[in-house]
């Protein structure tokens, strides 16, 4: 029969995930992730800071992410530091463009101040399929992130102050709707399939790591593995990615509404449940 | 139950941090009441029936109040009859937060027991705890916290809660959630048994609810006051009104190089500023400049509105020859410095008002408008007043009644009001204090004398002014075999007795100096201490630190030891009897030649000191004598010179400059040390100019040109004229200043006065604290005692210092405002025609110094039409009459008398009578200095 994979989903089917926000208080905004037994933690950090010099009227975004040595035995030592590079990477070129968020939104004053979102992203257990798990996260986060407002007052000397609002309410929202998730799509065999477990990982030769918005624009893409793939299959792949980003992005959207819909007395699960 | 609080902050570098702190809720917090058996109290505070009669509110109840009741209205709080009041934690944190006296205040109500204040942790009790909405401020957010705990209150006990509070909109949503409110005011009035509290409100008016002509300028919010400054579009400094005209004032610019002072002038630009503000000031165009006037303006009794834009044009007269200054305006208010004011009432003219005005004592301070309906029982007293706001359509700032003190010219009154201006700590030392004493009978014990040096051999004699009883210094001096002369200066070891961090050493810091009226001493250590057994009281065997020096014939310093002692003095002299001593060529004993030693080596160093440079300044300094019946002064006389006084006074600058280089070498981060710095040139300038004018030139360029020219200025004319030179040059002199070593470059230690490199003060520890801590650091520095980690932490020392400062300032000038107290009350019953001599020429007024009485005042020139039959020359600095010329430094002899027109405000006179003007000179009333005895009781 095609169509069935070893756990019993179809070639387009993701597995189950655990999703909640606002898990570290000390962040702008936070999310974790658990997706089989991968478990990622994100959390953003807004900072003020100088807009860089070719961008005078837009913030910034930064990643880094730290793979810890718990969680996978490859990551013991250093293991983990050239896998959590390329998934940086990744997320970098994802969201370097113009249409996914609004960097101009960030900024303060141009020239002089910015707000800076330093997503920090924690792997904390592996089971497969990391960077899509992680990049989900990092939408979750950043649609959990409160930035303070600032207002700015200008003296006669063209010199400005800013004064940060007392109500801690008083806060804008990084719009996620157009923000790109990645999606990988491994070819095994003749077919291809997404969200690959340990076990079909292991056996998949090539795959295609595509950034792809709600949109479904793709935003980056990546091959990696050793084999190779013929542009028909790439071009198969990339229709089926588009699909899939498509509607995990809606998916995602809908239940972060969710979530958010509970308000503050929602039950919090934390890292206990 | 966690919560956790989260707010963001900016931080000093700009950066925006999100701060999340854990916030416990508990269900075992008790309400506090006697009433209630539900909580579990350990110990409850509020009464079971308190009785406190309202109109409004005739049940039993307690009170809650919110944040600005406690911040504003305080002395209602104060009151003894208002008990059981409930201080929610909310409210207690919003006053800590937005006023550190007023939270000193509420926390010490809080300790008394009578009062049954009891503070409720609401931000921690499960029920009571509210979390901030969005889009609520912060505010608003405490207030719905208030009314929470309130009717939780209600609920959980079966008395009656009533909020006060004066903000409306709280009131009403209280009145909406079922609770009874009623603004301070209302509640007040309410109580009927005790209708003085009405005066006691503070009278709070919002520029928005009151009408009437705005007369000032709106203040800058805070937020434009620190950008402006920022910018340096405005300076911020503190504000200082003048002595002598109400419509002046200087602003002491904070960091700047450019501005030291700023001259403010008119209300418009003055501006409601209060002295003491910290204000932020914006310069005028220098076009706008102006100078200082001569001018001597108080406000007046019966002042008209049409008035005062008279008195700002006098102010504008133009003046191109003197040099302007930098004048200013005041924009804003950045901290009010308001304190308590002690004064008078004005008499009302409209009987039965409850308006009045009340003019403070301090000349600098304005008059506060206060409501009262006790006006008759307060007339002649001396009250208290607090200022509560000054809105931008009043004449005078608004306040409040606090106290009354006691009568008029009454001496304890009149002490008391002497003490509170000036802020002097008095009050009878605490129980933890007087536990720190030693316990009676005192003796040295085996352990002391082992570790201290055995001089009780040695012919020790203390000489001080009479009817001293802290003795903190006594002195010895004795011929060696080698030829040299071994000399002991002795000080009181005061610093045995007050260990450190103690009560009675934290009291001793706090107070900083014994503090001498001419009639009371208020102690820095208690008296078992000060005139017992710190006291180097004769034939006693007393603790002491010693200084021995070997020096030789010639005066110069051989050798310095330092060491703790026990020391036996033979004798307690006064000046004049030591000074018989060593006159009397007929006593050979020990004493007398140890004395005649001392008296020869003191010239020996005097002689050095002068050739190095040091002043020797003057100050008119007088001795009351004091009736023993009525403690009326009945006669006045000048201090006394002698060589004795200037023999200790030696002995006691050689021991303080050879402390001050030990501590200095042994903690050079730490010592604390005495400066007198430089002044600079300009401030010399008056005198220069007052002593061409009698053909004298002064060379001030270095402190020994201006002693070498000081001692050449004489005038063959006016044997006074030098000591008015002195006197004058005292005045152009700095502040010495105590410091921490560690807080300056060595150059900057000089002792300008004494022209030493380094000074210190050790020899006075009884009646400065300065002392007991150089004491501590040499007696670390010769292994005598043990270390402390504030000794020698120079942020410690530093703060320490800048409170010692401020002591001694405040010590001084009260001192010399009792000397005035005292003039003042023996011209009580006199008229007597007086020497002085003019110290400066003022456009209205002449400045005369009579030198028999100490006594500086103001001739004014004017009569009551405002028309003076003198022209004033401003270059010259004269005042012509005709033929007569009246200058700086001339004499005249004026009439002295109290002005009784008004019976509260008495007033020292004087009034010219030579030179004669005719028409306005008054004739003399007896020859100049006889004296009028207690009999014409006019």
């Amino acid at each position: 029969m095609v169509n069935i994979r070893a756990d019993g989903r179809s070639c387009e089917d993701y597995r189950h995930m655990e999703l909640e926000t606002d898990v570290v208080s000390n962040t702008s905004g936070s999310a974790r992730i658990r997706l089989a037994n991968t478990d990622i933690l994100v959390g953003v950090k807004a900072e003020l800071a100088i807009p860089a010099s070719d961008r005078p009227d837009e913030g910034r975004i930064e990643f880094f992410v730290d793979c810890s040595a718990n969680a996978t035995p490859k990551f013991e030592g250093r293991g983990g530091e050239e896998f959590a590079t390329e998934i940086s990477n990744i997320l970098s070129r994802a969201y370097d463009n113009q249409g996914s968020l609004n960097l101009k939104d960030l900024c303060v004053i141009p020239k002089q101040q910015c707000w800076v979102l330093y997503v920090d992203v924690m792997v904390l257990e592996c089971g497969g399929n990391v960077f899509d798990v992680v990049s989900f996260a990092v939408k979750a986060a950043l649609h959990n992130t409160r930035i303070p407002n600032i207002t700015v007052h200008a003296d006669d000397n063209g010199r400005t102050e800013l004064e940060l609002s007392d109500d801690p309410y008083d806060c804008k929202r990084v719009d996620v709707h157009k923000t790109p998730s990645i999606v990988t799509v491994s070819k095994i065999g003749h077919f291809h399939v997404v969200d690959a477990s340990m076990e079909e990982e292991a056996c998949c030769l090539a795959r295609l790591m595509l950034g792809i918005t709600e949109q479904s624009t793709v935003t980056a893409i990546k091959k990696e593995g050793s084999g190779s793939l013929d542009p028909e299959s790439i071009y198969d792949m990339m229709e089926t990615g588009k699909r899939v980003g498509q509607a995990v992005n809606a998916t995602l959207y809908q239940k972060l509404q969710e979530e958010e819909k509970l308000g503050p007395n929602k039950r919090k699960a934390g890292f206990l449940g | 139950m966690q919560r956790s609080k989260i707010f963001v902050k900016k931080t000093k570098k700009g950066s925006v941090l999100k701060v999340v702190r854990e916030h416990y809720l508990r269900d075992d917090i008790w309400c506090g009441s006697k009433t209630c058996d539900v909580c579990l109290q350990q110990a409850a505070i509020l009464e079971e029936s308190p009785e406190l009669e309202s109109n409004l509110c005739r049940q039993p109840h307690y009170i809650v109040t919110d944040t600005n009741v406690v911040l504003h209205q305080m002395d209602i709080l104060e009151v003894p009859v208002i008990k059981n009041v409930i201080i929610l934690q909310t409210v207690l944190e919003e006053v800590r937060h937005r006023s550190a006296p007023a939270y000193k205040r509420i926390k010490d109500i809080l300790t008394i027991r009578d009062k049954h204040f009891y503070t409720f942790t609401n931000e921690h009790h499960k029920d009571t705890y509210v979390e901030r909405q969005p889009g609520e401020s912060a505010n608003d957010r405490n207030d719905r916290a208030i009314r929470m705990a309130t009717s939780w209150y209600q609920e959980h006990l079966d008395i009656k809660i009533v909020l006060v509070t004066d903000d409306m909109e709280n009131k009403e949503k209280a009145k909406k959630d079922g609770l009874t409110a009623y603004t301070v005011s209302e509640y007040v009035k309410s109580l009927s048994d005790s209708p003085e509290l009405m005066d006691k409100l503070a009278l709070r008016t919002s520029d928005k609810t009151t009408g009437g002509k705005a007369k000032f300028p709106e203040h800058l919010p805070l937020s434009e006051i620190q950008r402006g400054i920022k910018s340096g579009n405005y300076m911020q400094g503190s504000f200082q009104a003048s002595r002598d005209n109400y419509l002046e004032a200087n602003v002491s610019v904070h960091g700047s190089e450019k501005f030291d002072m700023v001259l403010i002038q008119g209300s418009h630009n003055l501006n409601r500023a209060v002295h003491g503000d910290v204000v932020a000031i914006q310069l005028l165009s220098e076009s706008e400049w102006s100078c200082p006037s001569s001018l001597v303006l108080t406000e007046t009794e019966k002042e008209e509105e049409e008035d005062t834009p008279n008195k700002e044009n006098i102010l504008k007269e133009k003046k191109s020859q003197v040099p302007k200054q930098p004048t200013g305006k005041v924009v804003g208010i950045i901290k009010r410095n308001w304190r308590q004011y002690c004064g008078i009432l004005q008499p009302s003219l409209i009987k039965e008002s409850t308006k009045h005005l009340f003019i403070p004592t301090e000349r600098r301070i304005h008059k506060i408008r206060i409501e009262t309906r006790q006006a008759k029982t307060l007339e002649g007293q001396r009250i208290i007043v607090c200022i509560d706001s000054w809105p931008r359509n009043s004449r005078y700032p608004l306040g409040h009644f606090v106290r009354a003190l006691g009568a008029v010219g009454d001496k304890a009154t009149e002490n008391e009001v002497l003490l509170l201006e000036h802020d002097v700590p008095h009050t009878p030392f605490s129980q933890s204090v007087l536990s720190c004493l030693p316990e009676m009978p005192w003796r040295i014990t085996e352990e002391d004398s082992k570790r201290r040096m055995d001089l009780r051999h040695l012919d020790i004699c203390s000489v001080d002014p009479p009817g001293c009883t802290d003795i903190d210094d006594a002195l010895h001096c004795r011929e060696m075999d080698d030829g040299n002369i071994e000399v002991g200066v002795h000080i009181a070891d005061v610093s045995h007795f007050i260990r450190p961090g103690t009560a009675i050493d934290k009291e001793a810091a706090k107070r900083g100096t014994t503090v001498y009226l001419i009639d009371k001493r208020i102690d820095m250590v208690p008296e078992l201490l000060s005139s017992n057994l710190c006291s180097l009281r004769c034939k006693e065997d007393r603790l002491a630190f010693s200084v021995l020096w070997v020096l030789s014939q010639e005066a110069k310093i051989i050798d310095v030891k330092f060491t703790k002692s026990i020391i036996c003095s033979r004798a307690s002299l006064t000046y004049a009897e030591a000074q018989l001593i060593i006159d009397d060529k007929n006593r050979t004993d020990a004493i007398a030649k140890s004395l005649r030693g001392l008296n020869r080596l003191a010239k020996l160093l005097k002689k050095q000191r002068i050739e190095s440079g040091a002043l020797t300044l003057a100050s008119p300094e007088v001795r009351f004598h004091i009736d023993s019946e009525t403690h009326d002064p009945i006669d006045v006389q000048s201090k006394e010179l002698r060589d004795t006084n200037s023999m200790v006074e030696e002995f006691m600058l050689l021991a303080n400059i050879s402390v001050a280089e030990e501590i200095f070498r042994e903690f050079p981060n730490c010592a604390m040390l005495r400066r007198h710095p430089e002044p600079p040139p300009s401030n010399f300038e008056p005198i220069i100019k007052a002593a061409q004018s009698k053909g004298l030139q002064l060379n001030v360029d270095t402190g020994k040109d201006l002693a070498v020219s000081l001692n050449d200025a004489q005038l063959a004319d006016n044997p006074y004229f030098n000591t008015m030179l002195r006197i004058l040059t005292t005045r152009c002199m700095m502040q010495a200043l105590y410091f921490c070593s560690g807080m300056l470059p060595e150059a900057d230690f000089k002792h300008y006065g004494l022209a030493t490199r380094i000074y210190t003060h050790f020899t006075s520890p009884i009646r400065r604290y300065s002392d007991v801590i150089v004491h501590r650091l040499l007696a670390v520095s010769i292994g005598a005692d043990a270390s402390y980690p504030e000794l020698t932490e120079k942020k410690k020392t530093h703060a320490l210092c800048f409170n010692l400062n401020f002591r001694h300032r405040m010590a001084q000038y009260a001192g010399r405002a009792s000397v005035g107290l005292h003039t003042q009350l023996f011209f009580k019953t006199r008229v007597i025609d007086e020497d002085g001599y003019v110290l400066f020429v003022r456009k209205n007024a002449l400045h005369v110094l009579i030198p028999k009485y100490g006594l500086e005042g103001m001739v004014f020139l004017t009569d009551e039409k405002k028309r003076s039959p003198f022209t004033y020359d401003e270059q010259e600095s004269i005042q012509r009459c005709g033929d007569v010329e009246i200058g700086v430094f001339d004499h005249v002899v004026v009439q002295v008398s109290i002005d009784r027109s008004n019976v509260q405000h008495q007033k020292l006179v004087l009034r010219l009578v030579q030179p004669e003007i005719p028409g306005f000179s008054v004739p003399s009333s007896g020859p100049p200095s006889a004296k009028k005895m207690k009999m014409d009781t006019s």
